[in-house]
């Protein structure tokens, strides 16, 4: 079967009744998750996750759940930017520098519905990336040994240390507490009991929602308990409320190129939807020159990152389906759920589960669509969610958040746990460790460890076959290169900024 | 000494100590040539190292984190806190729907709710909650006191 034959079948699994009632609720959910300030796409993924495990959902179907809530809440994060100048997740920081004035201009219509459209672009460009890729770049890692995918995985924690975050020392730090926490319970080779203190909760490591959850839920309302909440001025739609085809054609090159640029960004592991509109925001800027007037509503600077989130979103599936690594926090998470259901994602999900893979890429193209759909004529009444007062709203996450986390295992140790690791995890949070490095830590951290050991186990405990063949020289290389990008990027800054004077 | 310095140190600390417990991490038999001792003490290792790195570095390499700390805050996150640790204990003995409203009447009234409404929407929001995931999604929740009144 060639991809096309592959994507049709995908398209039958997705298109089951079941299956689209499960991307409509989640790409709903998504957007109202996304557009409240605070919550993000890991927080939303994060609580669902358990639901969608707990309900005895299939694996497909959870997943399309989760990706429904994932591209969900890239949607959803514009229309808290555009209307009351505040971010709803990171991805929609750049969407405030344009989309606010143009709001403040009575041109808040004509920006949502841009931004809709843009959003619908870059996600769907991205998709048909990742269908022509995907498949390629499985293939190719088909071939990779347990060294290999050791070396692949220390890159992709490396790739995040270069990326994200001020300061690599931090991440580094946060990674590792991840793959520290991951080596919790027992040991699967030898049955050795590790940093459980004879706690029988503990036996079967930490479970994977409690960690999510602490660290993000709970952390969160914290965090949000800080901010002394003041009442947002929520701007007013405008007359005309969807772009005409003047400012459609006038935007497109920018949202064409920040689709590309964006899904090329969201396949390199640990860099997501805020570099990518970051990234794009200050090219097209640059592109535009003079003609431009960002930063003062320039309908360019609303469509370019908004483009460039949504791609990068869709493009972090590709590491996550062919190679087991995933490409953003969001994307952590839902390998997470992945291994919940006893699956190893990797490059021989794409011939031992195509349903799944297929199913997923599939619905990627169906939620869009429906996101589309749900964000042009239904954006009064999100706008309308954003005046829930917080002594509603909070509360209510928190009980979620309990639920999810009880459903799992029902005892009252995964709660008290959950609000331990919260309260860590605010520490971490206030003092700059970046928590998406944290996650991917926790993700990789077994698999890591497994397939280190069985590498040597297959070289009889020489230490030379990490670097024997030509790829992990080359991920040596490249990981290598990743560490001391933070020391290149502020010597070039550093000349860059002389040169100008 | 600024809180980051602390915080890290005191990772570091607990790092060393998670590494005296790896050390009597022996297998019976040998399954494969490393077992189960090293990978952890590489991890924790490396976490040390680098936590001890934030703890001591030079005051040139730090960025000041504007923590914005006060009084008024700290008793909010602690009061929050106990909040929650609390709704975890007694998320079954008292069941799901008491627990939930003592619950959100806490937080809320933390976030500025006034009592009244407050109470009133901690009241519908674990009912309707409880019937959401209880009765409508089958995700099982503790009934706790009310066992005996309902179902």
């Amino acid at each position: 079967m060639g991809t096309f034959d592959f994507l049709m079948h995908g398209f039958s699994v997705a298109t089951t009744p079941q299956n689209l009632i499960i991307a409509l609720v989640g790409a709903f959910l998504g957007t109202i998750v996304g557009m409240l300030p605070g919550l993000g796409p890991i927080n939303g993924v994060a609580i669902l996750l358990p639901f969608a495990y707990a309900l005895g959902l299939p694996p497909e179907s959870a997943l399309i759940l989760l990706a429904a809530v994932y591209l969900g809440c890239e949607y959803g994060g514009r229309i808290s930017a555009i209307l009351i100048n505040v971010p709803g997740d990171a991805g929609a920081i750049m969407t405030t520098l344009d989309g606010y004035p143009l709001a403040r201009q009575g041109k808040a219509g004509i920006a949502l519905s841009l931004s809709a459209v843009s959003s619908f672009i870059g996600a769907t460009i991205a998709t048909i990336g990742v269908v022509l890729f995907a498949p390629i770049l499985a293939k190719w890692a088909v071939s990779f040994g347990p060294a290999e995918y050791f070396v692949l995985m220390v890159f992709a924690i490396t790739c995040l240390g270069g990326l994200v975050g001020d300061q690599p020392v931090k991440t580094g730090i946060a990674a590792l507490i991840g793959l520290g926490l991951a080596t919790v319970g027992v040991d699967a080779v030898t049955g050795i009991y590790r940093f459980t203190f004879d706690s029988v909760n503990l036996s079967d490591g930490i479970q994977f929602t409690t960690i999510v959850i602490g660290f993000f839920s709970v952390s969160e309302i914290l965090i949000l308990l800080e901010r002394t909440t003041t009442g947002h001025k929520v701007i007013e739609q405008g007359k005309r409320s969807l772009l005409n085809f003047k400012e459609f054609t006038f935007t497109l090159g920018a949202m064409l190129r920040s689709s590309l640029m964006g899904f090329v960004v969201g396949i390199l592991p640990g860099a997501g939807a805020t570099i990518a509109s970051a990234m794009t925001y200050a090219s097209e800027r640059k592109i535009a020159g003079d003609s431009g007037t960002f930063g003062e509503g320039d309908l360019r600077g609303v469509a370019s990152p908004e483009a460039a989130n949504n791609a990068s979103a869709c493009g972090s599936f590709v590491p996550m389906l062919t190679l087991g690594v995933p490409g953003s926090g969001t994307t952590a998470v839902m390998m997470g759920a992945l291994t919940l259901y006893n699956i190893t994602p990797g490059p021989q999900l794409f011939t031992e589960q195509p349903d799944i893979v297929w199913g997923l890429i599939a619905s990627l193209f169906i939620c869009n669509i429906i996101l589309l759909v749900l964000n042009i004529p239904l954006v009064g009444l999100f706008a309308k969610l954003l005046n829930v007062p917080s002594y509603v709203l909070l509360p209510a996450i928190a009980a979620v958040s309990f639920v999810g986390v009880y459903s799992i295992n029902s005892t009252t140790f995964d709660l008290v746990f959950m609000v331990a690791l919260g309260v860590f995890g605010y520490c971490l949070r206030k003092l700059n460790f970046p928590l998406s490095a944290l996650i991917l830590g926790y993700v990789l951290g077994e698999l890591m460890e497994s397939n280190l050991r069985r590498a040597l186990s297959i070289s009889q405990g020489d230490l030379g076959i990490l670097w024997s063949s030509p790829i992990t020289v080359a991920l040596w290389i490249l990981a290598i290169l990743m560490v001391f990008m933070p020391i290149i990027r502020n010597v070039y800054r550093k000349r860059f900024k002389q040169s100008a004077v | 000494m600024t809180m980051e310095r602390a915080f890290s140190g005191l990772m570091a600390l607990v790092c060393f100590g998670l590494i005296y417990v790896a050390f009597g991490y022996v297998a019976p038999i040998a399954y494969d040539p490393i077992g189960p001792r090293p990978y952890p003490i590489l991890i924790f290792s490396l976490l040390a190292l680098l936590t001890l790195v934030v703890a001591f570095r030079p005051a040139r390499f730090t960025q000041v984190i504007d923590l914005g700390m006060n009084k008024a805050i700290i008793k909010n996150l602690v009061l929050c806190v106990i909040a929650l640790l609390l709704y975890g204990v007694f998320f079954e003995t008292l069941g799901f729907p008491i627990a939930t409203t003592l619950m959100s009447l806490a937080v809320g009234l933390l976030f500025n709710g006034k009592l009244l409404k407050t109470f009133i929407f901690s009241v519908a929001s674990s009912l309707v909650l409880f019937v959401l995931f209880d009765i409508l999604l089958d995700v099982k929740l503790p009934l706790g006191l009310l066992s005996g009144i309902i179902g």
